[in-house]
């Protein structure tokens, strides 16, 4: 786990120097050095100019940053979710999240507001909006009573999400001009992100994962059949409702500043699985940190991959995630699935 | 002392009535098991009791409190649940899902203590897992697993363990280990074991109460042997059955015959001379036939005579171990003269019952088909001299129809029957011909 944080900590690093100015290691650490108040004056900072360091802190330090919380949290609500659903193909998206998130998206892209809303562009609050009011509504078509039947959720959720994206679909249709910006936000990217997107969804991605890991058990328990959590001491319909809660949350919260990113959610939880087991107390915290990983590294790609053709060319992360991340899970799949028999 | 106290429970599934009116008191130390037909409501009770499906009418009280009042963690410290369906969607090592067990008696932002591993390592070393303690549980074998699933339950520490149909995978020899060891806790640890049974016989050897449930009402209730007996084994599941105590095991035990065919009935009756069971099963195969069944002479306590005794067959009897007497020879005779068939079994002959062959050539006199069954040669069953087989081969001379075995015996009854209905129809069909000629005429006036 702590190699784990430390690798992750070296991807920032290296992310940071990534990038058209070539801005070398030891200007980068230092100007990060600069900005911790204990480091701050052993750190001679006439080496560094300005520029770098507006370059470092304000494009590729958010951006970056923005990589770490969205990969994280995707990874851990696709963690919750496999673990509620017991079900190897529920991602963070199955409760309709992606779909009301890019209707939300859609509509504001279309109605041509740029407004803000304490700092923040309307597509972003629209995103979010759509995407838990949708999550809100699987979750009520889905109930029975009191209970929240799996079965019936991830049904809803299916379906849900297949009125909303034919939605979008009719949105794309009549968007002319803006049909560019839909899709390009519907395949996910961090081109845009400034540090106050970042404050924006930390507190909800912080205390989605946070708080989610005090359930981790409870998960582990999940995972041998409602019936038999309840018969372990499981208050199952309440942990069940906290735990899609927070996944949804978090989603949204993630969705909201870089569109539908892919696979990450779906994907990294198994590939943890693979390396490390399913006891979610360990599978949670260690997804979170894998998918951060992932997530700013399919950014660098994404950032660099398209470069020798033109320098202000970038392709959506979205789908470099799906571009490398599949195939690097099918060979580790392949390799691992004696183990892996569910 | 624990105490769990089911009163006058309904559940309903929808307005559809699944369990009625139940009651039930156990306490610590009680073993009961749960009996009846598929769909009579077992699950249910158990589904009700482990607080997955909650009454409609009706408490169930956990040493007086309502169990659907408490909290599922206060409950599972109380309460263990050994499912039917046992199936685990990640691949845990056993001493993970055996931990897990342990929940109930962990705080929520707790890590397993040493105690909890040393309650683990208890029940697995009890449950005989221990050494598979880091294997996948989806790689573990189906007695293995559920070993594993029962550790599990053991590790709750519970006074009341509930087991539905705990051994539907296991081999013999493992269902008798984990239910000897259930057994065990049960009578050590005063421990309340309530359990769904398919196999009397399992039931029978562990339970020293039972509750049989009929059409989601209980049947019948108290102590196993006022439970299982052969009447309500036959009321509830439709199934004759032998109920007998084991010498053994000194427990009863139940052996169901094959349900009663409900075949035509051929308004045949047969009359059986056998003894020494070689009737036994052709009593019970004839009956399924369809055919009505008489037997005798046969002595009381005669191991036919019971299996007759039994299945309800009309017996004429002689005393225990005396030789037939005049008189039960006549009343044999008269059963004999009421019989369409007389089948003469491989029965050994002695001085006692050789009026039984006597009987079967009066029977030929009087015209009723014979049939001889010789599995045995008569040579090794005549204990009288050549008397018996002088008196046999009298018989087949005199048109007894010999047959090797029962299936022989079956396939010529049939076809006896056959050609006394073909000729039964001749009949009708000449008497037809010799009706008055008006009721003809009438018909064809109907038709034109």
């Amino acid at each position: 786990m702590f190699l784990l944080v430390l690798a992750l900590f070296v991807t920032v690093i290296v992310s940071l120097n990534i990038g058209y100015a070539q801005i070398p290691f030891p200007d980068i650490l230092g100007i990060l050095g600069k900005q911790i108040p204990v480091l701050n004056g052993l750190i001679d900072s006439s080496l560094i100019s300005p520029q770098n360091t507006a370059i470092i802190l304000q494009i590729r330090l958010p951006r970056i940053l923005a990589g770490v919380l969205v990969g994280a949290a995707l990874a851990a609500a696709g963690v919750l979710y496999q673990g509620v659903f017991k079900n190897p193909m529920a991602d963070s998206y199955v409760l309709g999240v992606s779909a009301g998130a890019a209707v939300g998206a859609s509509l504001s892209i279309l109605s041509g507001v740029g407004f803000a809303f304490l700092g923040l562009r309307l597509v972003q609050v629209a995103a979010f909006v759509g995407a838990v009011s949708a999550m809100f509504l699987v979750y009520n078509i889905s109930r029975v009573g009191s209970r929240v039947p799996v079965a019936t959720l991830l049904l809803c959720g299916i379906a849900v999400n297949f009125f909303l994206f034919a939605v979008v679909g009719l949105l794309e249709v009549v968007a002319g001009d803006e049909l560019h910006s839909i899709v390009f936000w519907l395949v996910g990217g961090f081109s845009n992100v400034l540090w106050r997107d970042i404050w924006a969804i930390l507190p909800f991605i912080l205390i989605g994962i946070v708080a989610s890991y005090f359930y981790a058990r409870d998960l582990n328990l999940l995972a041998m059949g409602e019936e038999t959590a309840h018969h372990l001491g499981v208050n199952v319909e309440k942990s069940k409702q906290i735990l899609l809660v927070l996944a949804s949350l978090t989603t949204a919260a993630a969705v909201s500043i870089c569109g539908l990113v892919g696979f990450v959610g779906l994907m990294i939880p198994h590939l943890t699985r693979l390396i490390i087991g399913p006891d979610h107390r360990i599978l949670l915290p260690t997804s979170t940190v894998i998918g951060a990983i992932f997530l700013v590294i399919c950014d660098d790609l994404a950032r660099v991959v398209a470069t020798p053709f033109a320098s202000t060319l970038e392709l959506p992360v979205g789908i470099i995630t799906m571009l490398f991340g599949a195939p690097f899970f099918i060979i580790l799949f392949k390799k691992k699935k004696q183990s892996y028999a569910t | 002392m624990v105490l769990l106290n089911v009163d006058g429970v309904e559940c309903r599934y929808g307005s559809v009535k699944v369990l009625e009116d139940v009651n039930l008191k156990v306490e610590g130390g009680d073993f009961v098991g749960i009996l009846g037909p598929n769909g009579s409501g077992k699950t249910t009770l158990l589904k009700s009791i482990s607080r997955i499906l909650k009454p409609h009418k009706g408490t169930i009280l956990l040493n007086e409190a309502d169990i659907y009042s408490l909290k599922s963690v206060d409950v599972a410290k109380q309460m263990a649940v050994v499912p039917q369906d046992t199936s685990i969607g990640f691949n845990f090592a056993a001493l993970d899902v055996v931990l897990m067990g342990r929940n109930p008696h962990m705080k929520r932002f707790q890590m397993e203590s040493e105690k909890d591993m040393a309650v683990a390592r208890k029940v697995m070393n009890l449950t005989n897992i221990w050494h598979l303690a880091e294997r996948p549980i989806n790689e573990l074998s189906g007695g293995e697993k559920q070993r594993v699933i029962i550790a599990r339950a053991l590790a709750q520490e519970p006074k009341i363990l509930l087991l539905d149909e705990p051994l539907t995978h296991l081999d013999i020899i493992n269902q008798l280990e984990i239910m000897d060891l259930v057994k065990d806790l049960c009578v050590k640890e005063n421990l309340i074991v309530l359990a769904v049974f398919h196999d009397f016989n399992l039931a029978a050897r562990y339970c020293n109460s039972a509750i049989m449930l009929k059409d989601n009402k209980v049947f019948s209730a108290g102590s196993l042997t006022d439970v299982l007996t052969s009447e309500n084994i036959k009321s509830v599941f439709h199934v004759d059955a032998i109920v007998k105590k084991h010498l053994v095991t000194n427990s009863i035990f139940v052996i169901p015959l094959s349900p009663q065919k409900s075949s035509p009935s051929r308004k045949c009756s047969i009359h059986l001379i056998c003894g020494a069971g070689t009737g036994t099963a052709l009593m019970k195969v004839l009956l399924d036939e369809g055919y009505s069944v008489t037997a005798g002479v046969l002595n009381v306590l005669d191991t036919d005579f019971e299996t007759a005794q039994f299945l309800k067959i009309p017996v004429t009897s002689e005393a225990p171990f005396s030789p037939i007497t005049e008189k039960t020879h006549k009343a044999n005779l008269a059963m004999i003269c009421e019989a369409s068939t007389v089948v003469l079994t491989s029965v050994p002959f002695g001085y006692g019952n050789l009026q039984n062959l006597e009987a079967a050539l009066a029977a030929l006199e009087r015209g009723i088909p014979t049939f001889v069954i010789e599995e045995v040669p008569i040579e090794k069953r005549d204990f009288t001299k050549g008397k018996a087989k002088a008196l046999l081969t009298e018989l087949k001379s005199k048109g007894a129809e010999s047959v090797k075995d029962q299936n022989e015996l079956l396939s010529m009854l049939n076809v006896s029957i056959e050609k006394f209905k073909t000729a039964k129809e001749e009949r009708d069909r000449i008497l037809d011909h010799l009706k008055p000629e008006e009721t003809k005429i009438k018909g064809a006036g109907e038709k034109s």
